[in-house]
């Protein structure tokens, strides 16, 4: 897709490694470029690697993992140490939404340990609202 | 005639039998067994699926046999690890010659797939080059097409081997049908170069059901041109993107999906389940859906063997496409990159690095998928939208275009009544609490979503004007400022200018002046600016702005039922208006044109005041009964509606000295409210007015007014005004409804949001 982004460092967008899920990803560079951000969309079915590379070569104000096909909980829960891992992404805000696991229950227990794994923000699948206030939130955070 | 999976499928076509196959892998060797026989033994002419799981489809095996060992389920059936010892008994006794099984996946790299598959004597399956790979994955395109160009070479060993291509479906939704046909000729092609001799062409069902048989008869005629002495069919997929939530409305999708089918002239039909939108659907579900779709086959009358030879739009461009595509290379595998680079291949919304991505698309106003943009396709569509991207909002209409339609709803309403999005997306927009602002006054200006909405409301202007105009009224300029104005409700605070020394006001409303105004003539109108310092609480309500427009109408001698007559026919020839000259930018903005079907059929609907709390008492809704109805409950009424409703006979306290009370019925006011579906609320206040001096100074006192204040328009009203009706439609309310956005703000080219300092 066409990009033009405003300048500075990007949010980046990304799905985990076995997903291939697109409009999730489409929708949220849209959303997040009217909300005034620079965006990286890494695509779906990212590898781990991929994703430790490009964020850190671009020092992300934001990293968004999103996955629907019902296997992010486990992939994220495997890449987001290897995030942390790194020097420069030890602080950076690192959140994921979607769809977590195949099974609807067990939400708060799955939440807890992503945490645990390194998330700032775990979003299940009804509160994109909740993100897009914490996304406006970070707009003036980095304005002011 | 062909054996193996091609030629159960031809059988089947000459003796005028849908093949029907569900979508079902299972990682547990038991279910699947049972879902396979299962299918079998639906009353109907099905084919099996094994359907892997997404770990073996990116060649991560280790993962996958972690999961299995771990008692962790995997979504689909891990074959690979499996291996073909396992996957035999699974098959056991199931597959025969009148139960072929086809191998489901979606890899850019499946040749252990494959293999895997040929080793249990799965010699039917599907993909392609392009269709494994763009959509779902990162591997580059020249790198998938090594991948299946190895893949079909294995395949072609076996003597019965049947490829699907999946180059009909792209993304799900929203690639134009032509560019579905030609990709999906392309794939079929380069497996019939790569020695394959039984070949399916797949086509997903889109969002018009006209247009999707044009294209499946795009297909058969360019099949039966490019691939003569091939064993070739093709293969309709039920709908494949955000589906239906209600029982019915995946069941009327699944219908329409057999019917296309059948009436296009296509030989099979992969369905899909009333689960779909939620969760991996159960064996059962899978039989219901394979059932019904039986059913609806049956009952179809086929289309003709020959492909319909008119020369459709979907077909004209499918087959530049296709031609432009051939031109670049001697075989499929070597010009598919090179029409990739090129732009002749590009599929709208995709994020893959290989594609060019300067084709857009959209849902037209006829409910036509079309190109928005053509980027470097090898044909000129006409100019549609061009320069204007897709927003968010637009994007999630457009995807939800069809789940709404078939579920019954509006195609797009407010943000907070967006579905939650099915196992395909599984997101929802902001709710109404989200703090989603304008952005700085350049790039709100410059966004072309501002622009088209301020076509839109140029439209509405236009039209409000002339319809106006055209029933005897004259427009009036309002001021801006006075001694007083319009003391107002709900909280809302004037604005003071110093005027010589004197404290003016801003105007909240012409009210004041348009009673005023009865003197010079019977009927007339305002196009008028109102400034109303709203509480910071209603910065969120997605319809509050600080400074606002009303088309601002009264009627000398008028009752209430006229001027709610009037309000009612002013928004139907306005919305009419828009739709016949703003279609293009209603179409960017993803607004669907279907929303208004309900509006167009006046007279709308009225319900009391009390009705209206009794309607909101019954959805646990804390309504007072002598209040005014509460933002909240407003828009949960709105919500709930399918048109627009009027509310009447208001509270006394509720309103305005101005509204007159009932003579009838005291305590209640001779006043409406005409509220819009969809969540958008209020569109029009208005009432009957009460133009006896000393009633309007006892209303006056009783609602906390000073009358001296009011001099001069007392003075008038003691010498004698007109009785009048009369109402104010919001602008900005308005141009929003139209245009389907989210905040009102977006449809102001200088939006004050309350309590946010803008210029």
């Amino acid at each position: 897709m066409m990009m033009s982004s405003p300048s500075g460092e990007p949010v980046v967008i990304s799905g985990t490694s076995s997903d291939s899920h697109t409009w999730n990803l489409v929708y949220l560079q849209l959303l997040v470029r009217e909300l005034g951000h620079p965006v990286l969309n890494l695509g779906p079915c990212v590898p781990d690697d991929l994703l430790v590379a490009e964020c850190a070569r671009t020092g992300p104000r934001l990293v968004v993992i999103s996955t629907v096909n019902g296997h992010g909980y486990a992939d994220a829960v495997r890449v987001a140490p290897r995030l942390r891992a790194r020097r420069e992404l030890a602080g950076t805000r690192l959140v994921i939404g979607g769809k977590l696991g195949i099974h609807g229950a067990a939400a708060a227990r799955r939440r807890d340990q992503l945490v645990a794994a390194g998330f700032d923000r775990v979003y299940e699948e009804t509160e994109l609202a909740a993100f897009a206030d914490d996304l406006a939130r970070l707009r003036v955070g980095v304005a002011s | 005639m062909t054996a193996g999976f091609g030629g159960f499928v031809a059988r089947a076509r000459a003796a005028g039998r849908l093949v029907v196959q569900p979508r079902m892998g299972f990682s547990d060797t038991a279910t699947m067994r049972a879902g396979l026989l299962a299918t079998k033994r639906v009353p109907a002419t099905t084919v099996g699926t094994l359907t892997l799981d997404s770990y073996t489809r990116v060649n991560d095996i280790a993962a996958a046999d972690h999961a299995l060992a771990e008692g962790i389920p995997l979504n689909g059936y891990p074959i690979v690890s499996y291996g073909p010892e396992r996957t035999a008994t699974v098959l056991d006794g199931i597959r025969d010659a009148g139960f072929p099984v086809q191998v489901r996946h979606g890899s850019a790299r499946p040749q252990d797939i494959v293999r895997a598959s040929l080793a249990a004597g799965l010699d039917a399956t599907e993909g392609g080059p392009v269709s494994y790979c763009l959509p779902y994955s990162r591997m580059p395109l020249t790198d998938a097409v090594r991948n299946w160009s190895h893949t079909a070479d294995i395949l072609a060993t076996a003597p019965n081997a049947h490829v699907e291509t999946f180059g009909g479906c792209m993304l799900g939704q929203l690639c134009p049908p032509s560019m579905l046909v030609a990709l999906s000729v392309l794939e079929g092609l380069f497996f019939v170069q790569h020695g394959l001799r039984s070949v399916s062409l797949s086509y997903a069902q889109q969002v018009d059901a006209e247009q999707d048989e044009e294209a499946v008869h795009a297909l058969r005629r360019l099949a039966a041109d490019l691939l003569p002495g091939v064993d070739w069919h093709v293969v309709v997929y039920t709908y494949m993107g955000l589906y239906p939530t209600t029982p019915h409305g995946a069941a009327a999708l699944l219908e329409s999906s057999a019917r296309l089918a059948v009436r296009s002239g296509a030989a099979r039909l992969i369905v899909k389940t009333a689960a779909e939108a939620r969760r991996i659907p159960t064996i059962a579900e899978n039989v219901d859906a394979l059932t019904l779709a039986a059913e609806v086959a049956a009952a179809t009358r086929w289309a003709d063997d020959e492909p319909d030879a008119a020369d459709t739009t979907v077909h004209t461009e499918a087959r530049a496409i296709v031609t432009a595509v051939l031109g670049l290379a001697h075989t499929v595998a070597e010009a598919l990159p090179a029409a990739f680079r090129l732009g002749y291949l590009d599929v709208p919304y995709c994020l893959h690095p290989d594609n060019a991505g300067r084709a857009t698309s959209e849902i037209d106003p006829t409910g036509r998928l079309r190109w928005a943009a053509t980027g470097s396709l090898p044909f000129r569509a006409r100019p549609a939208a061009a320069g204007r991207g897709p927003t968010s909002a637009g994007l999630l209409a457009a995807l939800s275009h069809t789940q709404r339609r078939f579920d019954g709803l509006p195609a797009t309403a407010g943000a907070a009544d967006r579905p939650v999005l099915g196992a395909q997306m599984t997101i929802t927009t902001p709710g109404p609490t989200s703090t989603y602002l304008p952005p700085s006054p350049p790039e709100h200006l410059a966004s072309p979503v501002t622009r088209a909405a301020l076509r839109v409301q140029q439209q509405v202007l236009t039209a409000a004007r002339s319809f106006l105009a055209g029933d005897g009224f004259i427009e009036l300029l309002p001021p801006v400022i006075g001694p007083v104005t319009d003391p107002g409700v709900r909280g809302s605070k004037q604005l003071d200018v110093d005027y010589y020394g004197h404290r003016y006001k801003l105007m909240t409303s012409g009210i004041l002046y348009k009673q005023a105004s009865l003197l010079a003539f019977d009927k007339l109108f305002f196009i008028a600016p109102n400034v109303r310092a709203e509480p910071v609480e209603t910065c969120n309500t997605r319809r509050h702005l600080a400074e606002f427009h009303q088309i601002d109408v009264e009627i000398s001698g008028g009752t209430r039922a006229d001027a709610r007559r009037l309000a009612e026919r002013l928004l139907v020839h306005v919305v009419r208006h828009v739709l016949r000259t703003a279609g293009d930018d209603l179409a960017a903005l993803g607004r669907d044109p279907v929303v208004f079907a309900e509006l167009l059929r006046e007279p709308f609907d009225v319900l009391t005041h009390a009705e209206a709390v009794a309607a909101l008492h019954d959805l646990q809704y804390p309504q007072s009964t002598d209040a005014e109805i509460e933002w909240e409950g407003e828009e949960l009424l709105s919500h709930k509606a399918r048109r627009p409703f009027f509310v009447t006979d208001y509270p006394k306290g509720s309103r305005g000295f101005y509204d007159r009370e009932n003579p009838e019925s005291p305590g209640t006011l001779r006043n409406f409210d005409l509220i819009v579906p969809g969540g958008y609320g209020e569109l029009v206040s208005g009432s009957e007015r009460e133009s006896d001096y000393a009633t309007i100074v006892t209303r006056m006192r009783e609602t906390g007014e000073n009358p001296a204040k009011y001099r001069w328009y007392l003075d008038m009203v003691r010498d004698g005004i007109p009785a009048s009706a009369g109402f104010g439609m919001g602008l900005e309310r308005l141009t929003r409804f139209l245009t389907g956005l989210d905040s009102v703000w977006q449809v102001n080219a200088y939006p004050k949001v309350p309590g946010l300092v803008a210029p």
